[in-house]
């Protein structure tokens, strides 16, 4: 009997701490999102604005379909939710790891070496200032073909976080490791793992997580513009096109779901790579 | 043995904003041998990491170079392993890992198993098997000090350079990574240079202790040789005579470096009034009773009243105080021991030669020789009594305490020591301390005897530690004691100044010399800003009656003559006396133009118009020969072979001093 109290105790004290941390942490922004719809939901139906409210997710029959069935798959751009999403997750996929490796390999390259990084600088600083959808024109021009220009589109905007970051990085390694290294006169391709690498890695994953997230907002604007792929991008622009503005809701919601996943996805992997 | 670390006339500067430059470190030279363990002392800035790091190869001299084992650093190199301030270590790496890391860098030749051996091993010499896996942010900060002493270590260097090893350590931690680090370099036989701020850390550590002066343009301000054996343990070490004298040196170099600091931001401007030159000065004095006659010229309104109306005093507790005051040019004038002026003069207080003026003997007499109760408890009571004594425990070294090598106590201790046949420098050792310190030493052990002037015999007498053997009634009844000194330049620039201080303090002293004063001067010499004793042991009688208050064997005190016939007027023939003395013991070279020198130093002229405008006109009688204690009259036309003929002395030098006149920027 006394064994057992204490024990009854703690699971009763744990389940009022976890409510308590549901009270704190979940209710406040949860109140927030459900008022936020309620006043969306009440302009909308009062005239004032002519979007649809949230609740025409459900009540358009359109609409409907899209979010109950996410899978299907009619052939060409009529596809369902999830393979719209893939589609463009894919083409962020091979981009981004194309600007993760270039980014990574000229910022170390710009890090390490004084001449290039002054001789580099000024034509970065210049190139990343330039929005993407502004590449749109000139990928299209220049590529003649929209799948290799959204590639394209998503690559040059991706990179430059991912550049600029690993450059910082490899320029703050410490003077004190890189006396260390001097002293001990550690090879280049041991300071390379030993030093280099570790230390500036949680610079590199800074920018990786920015790069991810600017490359999910390309992506919807390359697609946009390019008409006749599947992609979640024009699916928007399509149903714009049509008027189903309900059907452009429901993509944001997605685009906005997925795009919280990747930056989730970025920071779990950080967090198991570089531990704190 | 060879220099292993060299380094020759080594300059360092670094670009300043606006294309000037910052002189860091100027003509910096040192030697380090095999197996030595050097420290650099010095405040913040003054560029000891910097010279660090020169001998590590991280930064590169501007001037002159650097050698490690017969070659030229110009990069660094596994040889010369820095221990960095704060460790340096890999925190992605475990202790292992870090250590392995240089041992796999370092050691190629070994095998795999053979270096996991030695990082292992070194591991362990710093005790951290425990702890060898974890990473460097999950142990506290002095585990992480001894990883890095371990990655040093094991990669075997010739050279081990520490920046500040212990500096954000616990005073725990501290003592016992110090213990370790001296043991484990005694037996690897490696040289080591550390760079600190502590100087118990510096003593401790250490075979030689080098001194930096403050930049810019940071000099090398000293070396001291740390003659505690070893092994050293730190509660054994604490205890050793030297301990506490190289300590307290240390210090002492250090709150110098820091007034110069001080003195340089305030630059004083010179004020003339009435007529003077100068009448804003700075005037150094020693808290013995032989500085009554500046605490009385300032209490009794001497200096106000011929016109010096802003003198500050300014109490040194050491004559090197007082030398490094005149020379680095922050004193006007001071009072000093009488062999100072041609000390100094003679290039005694550095290389340079800063020629100083003396034109006032202030005090006479007022010394004596202690020596420690125990002896007078063993019958010793005269000086073949002493000589005896010292023969037969010649296996033990007998230490005597000076107060400065151009003090009156020491030429006075040395002569009458070596007219017994007693080498000063073989069959005893003398110290250097401070005055105010030698009856603490003498209390405890560290010395065992001294010659010095009042109050402190008479302290240590009525103490009951010691007892005086010989005062200077006895050696040289009327020897000069304290004298003025300014320097040359400052004489030539402020000639009427000058005099107006002379004539202040020589009607001081008239007034010292009145027996009607002495409790009224008793009382001022007394208070915390001279001398700060009890008044019972400051004394002041009739130098011409030696009465004495104290019990028969005691003998009687040293009285003070502060004015009369003879007694103020510099001598030529005394300082020559000064002179030749110095030159037997090696403090000084003997100038080949010593006539020259003499006719310099001795300013009998500003005397004389000090006297006639006093109408003291009477006090510029000329003394005769100098008679004393053993017989013996002092030639004063022939120093040299005077010189030669003595049986105890060093072998000394000549040299021609060059005598025109320097100046000090002010």
């Amino acid at each position: 009997m006394t064994v057992s109290s204490p024990g009854r105790n703690t699971t009763f004290r744990g389940s009022s701490a976890f409510w308590k941390k549901v009270n704190k942490d979940f209710l406040p922004p949860l109140i927030a999102i459900f008022a936020f719809l309620g006043i969306w939901q009440m302009l909308s139906s009062s005239g004032i604005t002519l979007l649809p409210g949230p609740a025409s997710l459900i009540t358009d029959e359109r609409t409907r379909e899209l979010l109950m069935y996410p899978f299907y798959d009619r052939g060409g751009i009529d596809k369902g939710m999830f393979w719209q999403t893939w589609a463009s997750l894919q083409r962020v996929a091979i981009s981004y790891t194309l600007a993760a490796a270039v980014g990574i390999a000229v910022g170390i390259l710009v890090g390490t070496s004084p001449m290039i990084s002054k001789a580099l600088d000024p034509l970065f600083l210049f190139l990343r200032t330039v929005p993407p959808l502004a590449w749109v024109p000139i990928s299209l021009a220049a590529l003649n073909k929209n799948e290799p220009a959204a590639l394209f589109v998503i690559f040059i905007t991706a990179v430059w976080p991912i550049l600029i970051n690993t450059a910082v990085g490899v320029k703050q390694i410490p003077q004190d490791y890189n006396n260390v290294a001097k002293v001990l006169k550690v090879p280049r391709n041991m300071y390379f793992f030993n030093i280099l690498l570790p230390s500036a890695l949680p610079y590199i994953f800074t920018g990786l997580r920015v790069a991810i997230s600017l490359a999910w907002l390309a992506i919807i604007a390359a697609e946009i513009v390019m008409s006749g792929i599947v992609g979640i991008g024009f699916f928007i622009w399509e149903a714009y096109q049509n008027n189903y503005i309900s059907e452009v809701i429901l993509a944001l919601v997605w685009i906005g779901a997925v795009g919280l996943l990747l930056d989730r996805l970025m920071a779990w992997l950080q967090s198991v790579i570089v531990p704190e | 043995m060879s220099d292993f670390v060299l380094v020759d006339q080594v300059d360092k500067s670094f670009p300043l904003a606006g294309g000037k430059e910052y002189l860091a470190l100027k003509g910096i030279d040192l030697k380090i041998k095999k197996g030595e363990y050097i420290s650099l002392i010095g405040h913040s800035g003054c560029g000891k990491s910097t010279l660090l790091n020169m001998i590590a190869g991280l930064d590169l001299p501007t001037g002159g170079i650097v050698t490690v084992d017969g070659l030229v650093v110009k990069q660094p190199g596994p040889d010369r392993m820095v221990v960095f301030q704060n460790y340096s270590l890999l925190p992605w790496k475990t202790v292992r890992e870090n250590v392995m890391l240089a041992v796999d860098v370092v050691m190629t030749e070994k095998s795999k198993q053979e270096r996991k051996e030695m990082a292992e091993h070194y591991i362990n010499i710093v005790g951290l098997s425990g702890s060898i896996d974890k990473l460097p942010n999950e142990i506290s900060g002095g585990m992480r000090q001894r990883v890095a002493i371990a990655r040093a270590l094991v990669i075997q260097p010739k050279l081990l350079l520490l920046d500040e090893p212990f500096g954000v350590l616990d005073a725990l931690t501290r003592g016992n990574l110090q213990e370790q680090l001296t043991r484990i370099c005694e037996e690897n036989e490696v040289s080591a240079l550390m760079v600190t701020h502590d100087v118990d850390e510096a003593v401790l550590m250490s075979d030689r202790v080098v001194m930096m002066t403050n930049g810019p343009g940071s000099k090398i301000g000293g070396i001291l040789e740390v003659d505690i054996p070893r092994p050293r343990k730190r509660m054994e070490a604490v205890k050793h005579p030297s301990y506490y004298q190289l300590r307290s040196e240390i210090i002492y170099f250090l709150n110098q470096q820091k007034q110069v600091k001080k003195m340089r931001a305030r630059k004083v401007a010179v004020v003339p009034r009435h007529g003077l030159e100068k009448v804003n000065l700075e005037v150094g004095f020693v808290p013995l009773t032989a500085c009554a006659p500046i605490a009385i010229a300032k209490e009794k309104g001497f200096f106000a009243k011929h016109g010096l109306d802003e003198v500050n005093l300014m109490r040194e507790s050491s004559w090197r105080g007082i030398s490094d005051g005149m020379t680095g040019g922050y004193l006007d004038a001071a009072q000093m021991p009488s062999g100072m002026p041609l000390w100094i003069t003679l290039g005694g207080a550095g290389n340079q030669s800063v020629p100083i003026v003396s034109a006032l003997t202030m005090t006479r007499n007022g010394n004596a020789i202690t020596l420690d109760k125990k002896f007078y408890d063993q019958g010793i009571r005269t000086l073949a009594d002493f000589k005896q004594m010292l023969q037969q425990t010649r296996d033990r070294q007998h230490r005597l305490g000076v107060v400065h090598p151009s003090s009156m106590h020491n030429l006075l201790l040395r002569y009458w020591l070596a007219s017994a046949g007693i080498d000063p420098d073989i069959d005893v050792k003398l110290k250097m301390i401070p005055p105010a310190q030698m009856v603490v030493d003498l209390k405890a052990g560290t010395i065992d005897g001294f010659c010095v002037g009042e109050p402190w015999n008479l302290r240590a007498a009525m103490e009951g530690i010691g007892f005086t053997i010989a005062t200077d009634l006895e050696i040289w009844q009327g020897h000069p004691g304290k004298v003025l000194g300014v320097r040359e330049d400052w004489a030539n620039a402020y000639p009427n100044t000058h005099i107006a201080l002379v004539k202040a303090l020589l009607e001081a002293c008239q007034y010292c010399a009145d027996l009607s004063n002495a409790e009224e001067i008793r009382q001022i010499l007394a208070r915390r800003e001279y001398i700060g004793t009890s008044a019972s042991y400051i004394q002041l009688g009739d130098p011409n009656q030696a009465t004495c208050s104290l019990d028969k064997p005691m003998r009687e005190y040293a009285h003070h003559l502060f004015y009369g016939d003879g007694v103020n007027r510099p001598s030529r023939t005394e300082h020559l006396w000064h002179m030749v003395q110095m030159a037997r013991w090696g403090d000084v070279p003997f100038p080949r133009n010593w006539v020259e020198v003499l006719e310099k130093t001795c300013r009998v002229s500003t005397f004389s118009t000090a006297a006639r405008e006093l109408g003291m006109s009477e006090l510029t009688y000329a003394r005769g020969p100098i008679q004393l204690f053993d017989g013996s009259t002092f030639n004063a036309d022939d120093p040299l072979s005077y010189l030669n003929n003595l049986e105890i002395k060093r072998d000394f030098t000549m040299a021609e001093i060059a005598l025109d006149s320097h100046r000090i920027a002010a």
